[in-house]
Order: C-alpha cells, then sequence, then structure tokens
C-alpha cells in the first residue's frame, strides 16, 4: 500500500501500539459540564433531544438525546435492528423519502431546528453530506460523479477545480486523473466508495454521515477510507454507523452505543450511553455496553 | 490447471473426455429432449424471419425488375387501366395500362408519422412513468398501471374510429386551428375535418405510449433506492434526481422501448387507414394534409390489386411490403446500435483496477 503524501497517517497506525492502546491516554478529557465542552469544542453541529421515530405505528428509535460534536469522528455502534441506520438519516432528513415516518422530539443542526416548517430539506442537505453502505456512484463519468452536485447548486468556481480538490481530497485523484471521463462504474468497490466520498465533499458540505461506508469493502479498502476520515477529520464532523467495533475504536473520538430494547413490546432501538471511545470501549458504564463490546451479544 | 492434474482430481466421469463430452455424459435422456425443444424453439424467430423476408423478395421479384430505381422515385402509385388498354412491357414484364408503381409518399408517409408518434410519445411516456414510479402511492401506482397495460390492448381499429369520430374533429376545431394561424410552413394549411398525417401521428402516439410507458415504469422501479438517494442527500431536487440520475440509469432500456413503440407504429395499418385520409397519391404539403403509409397503403389497393389480370399490382404491393419489412429491420438494427453505444452508463468503459 502507497501511502499519499496528503494523508496523514496517526500514530495508531505504527504496527508496534494497538489502537485500543493508542486510545486509552485518553484524548479527551471526561468533561460533562457542557459549557467546558462547547469552550473547548465549539458549538455541537447537531444536538438531539428526545427523538423518536415511527415507521407507521412501529416506534423504530425511542428518546435519543446526544450531541454531535464539530471536527470529530463520532461512529455509531450496535447490534442489527437496533436503529443506527435510521438514525443517521434523520440528520439529514432521509427518512422523509419512505412514506409513513414520523419523527418527534428535537433536532438542532448548527443551533437550528433540522425539522422545523420553514426548514427546506434539500438546501439543508447539500450542507450534510453522506457516505451509504453500498457504492452508489451515478451512471455517469467520474468527472461527472464529482461535479453533478456543484454544478446544480451553481457554486461559484472552476468546476475542474473542484472535481480535482475533491478528488484529491478522497485520495482517488492518482488512480483516476487519466481517465475522468470513462464511467464511474469501471472502478473497483474501494474506488468508488471514494468517489462517492469525493462526490459528497464537493459540495463542501459542514458534516459527513457515513453509512457504514465498508461494509461492502474488502480490508484494504476498508483500512485506505479508514486513513482518509482521519484526514476528513481535520475539516468535517463525521459521523459513522459501523457494525464493525474495531473500526469504530480505530477511527472514532467518540463513540454511541445503540441496542434493541424489547421491554415495551416491538424492536425498538434505544441509546445506551454516548462517550469518549477510550471509555466506551474500556470502561463503559453500562452493563448492555460491556456486554456488546466483549462480544457477549449481538 | 492442467489436463492431467483435473483428471487427477475429479472423480466420476470417465477420464480422457473433453469438458463438453463430460457435460453431455450427464445428461439424462429427459434433459436431452428438453434441450432439442428448446432448441428448435430458439430458432424458430430467426427461421421465420428468414423466410418471412425470402417469400416477401419472390413475391416482390418481377415488381422489382419492372419498376427499377423509379419505385424509389416516382411520386404516384396507381394500378393503371385494370379493364383495358395494352399492358405496358417492360424488362420483360408485364403491367396494367397506365400503371405507376412509386413508393415514395408510402414511404414518406410512415418515416413521418411515425417520427412525430415517437417524438410525442417517448417524452410523456417517459414523465408518465416516472410519476408512476415516482411520485405515486403504490396503491394508485398499481390502479393506474394497471390502465396503462389495458390501454396497450385495445384492438388499434378502435383508436381508428375515435380518431376520426372524436380526436380529429376535436383537434381540427382547436389545436391544429391555433397551430394553423402561427404561418409556421407546413404546420399551416386548413386542417379540415381533422384527418390527414397529424391526427394519425398523434393517434400513433397514443398507442404507442402504453407499450413505452409500462416498460419504461418497469426500469424506473428497477433503479436501486440507494442511487436515487444518493442524489437526494448531495441536496438534489426531484427533477434533477430525475434528469440525471434516475433516467441515464436506465436510458437503454428506455430506447429499447422506444424501439418496440416505433415497431408498433411503423407496422400500424388500421388506425391509419382511417383517419389517414386515404390520399393515396398525394405528396402532404402541410402536416395537415391527407396521406398514406406503406402498411395503410397495402391494405387499401389490395383490393383492387387482386383484379390485375398483369398480376404486376400484386407484385408491386409486395414490393411495398418488402420495403416497409426492411425499414422495420432497419429501425430495430439502428436501435440495437444506439443500446450498444449508450450502454454502461453512455460512456467508453475504462479499465478497472
Amino acid at each position: 500500500m502507497t501511502e499519499l503524501p496528503s494523508i496523514r497517517v496517526g500514530p495508531s497506525r505504527s504496527p508496534a501500539s494497538g489502537p485500543q492502546e493508542d486510545k486509552l491516554p485518553s484524548s479527551e478529557p471526561s468533561v460533562s459540564d457542557p459549557a467546558e465542552v462547547e469552550a473547548t469544542h465549539g458549538p455541537s453541529v447537531f444536538r438531539v433531544e428526545n427523538l423518536f421515530f415511527y415507521y407507521g405505528d412501529h416506534l423504530a428509535l425511542r428518546d435519543i438525546t446526544l450531541d454531535i460534536r464539530p471536527r470529530e469522528i463520532t461512529s455509531l455502534i450496535g447490534p442489527s435492528g437496533c436503529g443506527k441506520t435510521t438514525f443517521i438519516r434523520c440528520l439529514n432528513r432521509l427518512n422523509d423519502l419512505i412514506p409513513g415516518t414520523r419523527l418527534e422530539g428535537r433536532v438542532e443542526f448548527d443551533g437550528e431546528s433540522l425539522y422545523g416548517p420553514d426548514v427546506r430539506a434539500i438546501e439543508l442537505r447539500r450542507r450534510i453530506g453522506m457516505v451509504f453502505q453500498k457504492p452508489n456512484p451515478f451512471p455517469k463519468s467520474i468527472y461527472e460523479n464529482v461535479a453533478l452536485a456543484p454544478r446544480m447548486n451553481r457554486m461559484k468556481g472552476n468546476l475542474d477545480d473542484v472535481v480535482e480538490e475533491s478528488l484529491v481530497r478522497a485520495a482517488l485523484w492518482d488512480e483516476v486523473k487519466d481517465k475522468l471521463r470513462a464511467s464511474a462504474f469501471s472502478l473497483s468497490g474501494g474506488q468508488q466508495q471514494r468517489l462517492c466520498i469525493a462526490r459528497a465533499i464537493a459540495v463542501r458540505p459542514e458534516v459527513i454521515l457515513m453509512d457504514e461506508p465498508c461494509s461492502a469493502l474488502d480490508p484494504v479498502a476498508t483500512f485506505r477510507i479508514e486513513e482518509l476520515m482521519e484526514d476528513l477529520k481535520n475539516d468535517y464532523t463525521i459521523v459513522i454507523v459501523t457494525h464493525n467495533m474495531q473500526q469504530a475504536a480505530r477511527v472514532s473520538d467518540r463513540t454511541a452505543f445503540f441496542t434493541v430494547d424489547t421491554s415495551q413490546g416491538g424492536r425498538t432501538g434505544v441509546m445506551v450511553e454516548i462517550g469518549a471511545t477510550s471509555k466506551i470501549f474500556t470502561a463503559p458504564s453500562d452493563q448492555r455496553t460491556e456486554d456488546y463490546i466483549t462480544g457477549r451479544f449481538g | 490447471m492442467t489436463a492431467t492434474a483435473e483428471r487427477a482430481t475429479v472423480p466420476g466421469p470417465p477420464s480422457g473426455l473433453s469438458a463438453r463430452a463430460r457435460r453431455r455424459s450427464e445428461l439424462t435422456g429427459r434433459d436431452v429432449t428438453v434441450s432439442a425443444v428448446l432448441a428448435v424453439a430458439a430458432f424458430v424467430p430467426a427461421a421465420a424471419l428468414v423466410w418471412l423476408t425470402y417469400e416477401m423478395a419472390k413475391q416482390a421479384y418481377p415488381a422489382i425488375v419492372f419498376n427499377g430505381w423509379r419505385f424509389f422515385t416516382t411520386k404516384t402509385f396507381t394500378l393503371g387501366n385494370l379493364y383495358g388498354g395494352t399492358p405496358i412491357v417492360h424488362h420483360g414484364y408485364q403491367a396494367a395500362h397506365g400503371a405507376q408503381y412509386g413508393v415514395l409518399p408510402f414511404l414518406f408517409g410512415t418515416v413521418v408519422s411515425s417520427a412525430i408518434a415517437v417524438v410525442v410519445a417517448v417524452p410523456l411516456s417517459v414523465g408518465g412513468a416516472l410519476f408512476l414510479a415516482d411520485r405515486v402511492p403504490a396503491r394508485l401506482q398499481g390502479a393506474l398501471g394497471t390502465f396503462l397495460e389495458v390501454l396497450a390492448g385495445i384492438p388499434s381499429v378502435v383508436f381508428g374510429l375515435w380518431g376520426v369520430f372524436t380526436f380529429g374533429p376535436l383537434m381540427s376545431r382547436t389545436g391544429f386551428k391555433w397551430l394553423a394561424a402561427l404561418h409556421i410552413p407546413w404546420l399551416s394549411g386548413s386542417p379540415g375535418a381533422g384527418q390527414g398525417l397529424l391526427t394519425a401521428s398523434l393517434v400513433l402516439a397514443v398507442m404507442i405510449i402504453p407499450i413505452i410507458a409500462s416498460t419504461t415504469r418497469e426500469l424506473f422501479r428497477s433503479v436501486p433506492p440507494l442511487t436515487k438517494e444518493g442524489a437526494v442527500a448531495l441536496g438534489l431536487t426531484p427533477s434533477e434526481t430525475a434528469r440525471h440520475v434516475t433516467i441515464p440509469f436506465v436510458r437503454t432500456g428506455i430506447l429499447a422501448a422506444t424501439i418496440l413503440g416505433l415497431g408498433r407504429a411503423l407496422g400500424e395499418t388500421i388506425a391509419v387507414l382511417i383517419i389517414s385520409g386515404n390520399a393515396l397519391n398525394i405528396y402532404p404539403h402541410s402536416i395537415f394534409d391527407p396521406f398514406s403509409t406503406m402498411a395503410a397503403g397495402i391494405a387499401a389497393i389490395l383490393d383492387g390489386a387482386l383484379t390485375d389480370s398483369t398480376g404486376m399490382a400484386l407484385h408491386a404491393l409486395g414490393e411495398v411490403g418488402l420495403v416497409l419489412l426492411l425499414v422495420t429491420l432497419l429501425a430495430n438494427l439502428g436501435g440495437r446500435f444506439l443500446t450498444r453505444r449508450f450502454s454502461v452508463g453512455g460512456l467508453p468503459v475504462g479499465r478497472g483496477i
């Protein structure tokens, strides 16, 4: 694997120290006072309060309250069916597309209500990028995949520069610069996923939501995406849903653990706890979290 | 893997046989029968096409010799005097006195009416299919989709009658009158009672819309939600998503559906015959003028041609039929060429790594 100069490789990549070990000397002091958090991290990007989400009559998420801090990677982990994906799709209102869904509670983005009556979801989504479980390039050339949204949004600046910049940022430029007019489908899965990241970056969002971005990729491609996330963290707030606990431990600053609750009938997703990744993986405060990360269930 | 290695590791079938022979050795008698039946079924369409073309060519041959290239330059098609006069002799073949066989007005009528029909029908079909697949609740979608399929099955004679009784007169009083008032060359003139090229083309469009739309609707339903969500998540509006993502995703299929519709428009006989004004010899100078197509022309002339004692009128109709067959084949081949050209995202596929 050749490492591109643009990628910042953290010390956790050195083979001598395991990722968890590296996280142990907590990079984040355990701060509980919100004012203090705001002083060190800036205001929260997302502030979710008492979120309930329904598919028709089915309660899919119950009473979720959490903050997403700027320029950090927040990972959402938990067993299948715990509502991680549903939750992340609440953050860019993608669930609006599904008929019969309903959301209660408050979601703030940049201090403003995301679900307010005057909010235009379409404009909002330009500020919140998303990468999906499987690479989903458009049936267009590599160039057009990246250029499409900036062109539609009438972004200022030279489109060629935007495309190059985004592809460089997504660590794909060197592999595709000689075939920008080739179909996006001619790329490998890992390349397609980086293309989708470039596509998301091209509209210059403030946040990138990643819904299991590596679930369809091999370990090498996964490693490249993780490297890329480390790099992107400098400029973007990243929220990642992952099934892979090692991935959460490797890349994220904060981790939220979701689980399935069946105590009130039906399968409802609840958030058990959120905290610094090092804390969640070494000293979780809830027994359910410990059971999950030690592999006792899920 | 070498043959020896394979032989050593693969148990069962006798060694030393080719892969094909080994596969064959695993077949039962029943498999062989089924294979034979399927093979025949697979060859029937090809054989039918070859046979049909051969028979049409054989029927048309005397006319081809008799007419030569004049067939494609003559602007009239007349059977001549079927009840008297001295037969014309040309290249050893006889035709009725005064007979002139020119395919040009028919060819023009077929190509232009089908082209107008396709140009009108494709945007409406694609738009309607997109609306059905994307914007309509599932339950209503089923009902509306059923209407579409029922519409596709209505006999064309009914469309023809509707065109001549209702649609033609209505358009003549409204849309055609306004269009004519604009005085655009070829789009002006008197709409008359609404029998003519434009009415027929529009009725053809109505007839092929269900074909194109129902196929396209299925295509749109096959577009992965993830692809559409990708566009939505980038902040694209529904119409931008449709234009840049959903439609390009299925454009090859839309092209194929269009060829299907075009095929029906090219060959449509009775509806056109009823609405066209059946003007066999007029080379239309206005879009409202009466005209005819190859298919409608054959149907209209056949009765008279059967009474031609020289037999040349029938051969000439055979030649018209042959040209129609070739035009249809060309349209299909052209469609296939375009389909191949535009497949895989419409782009030359580069090398993946």
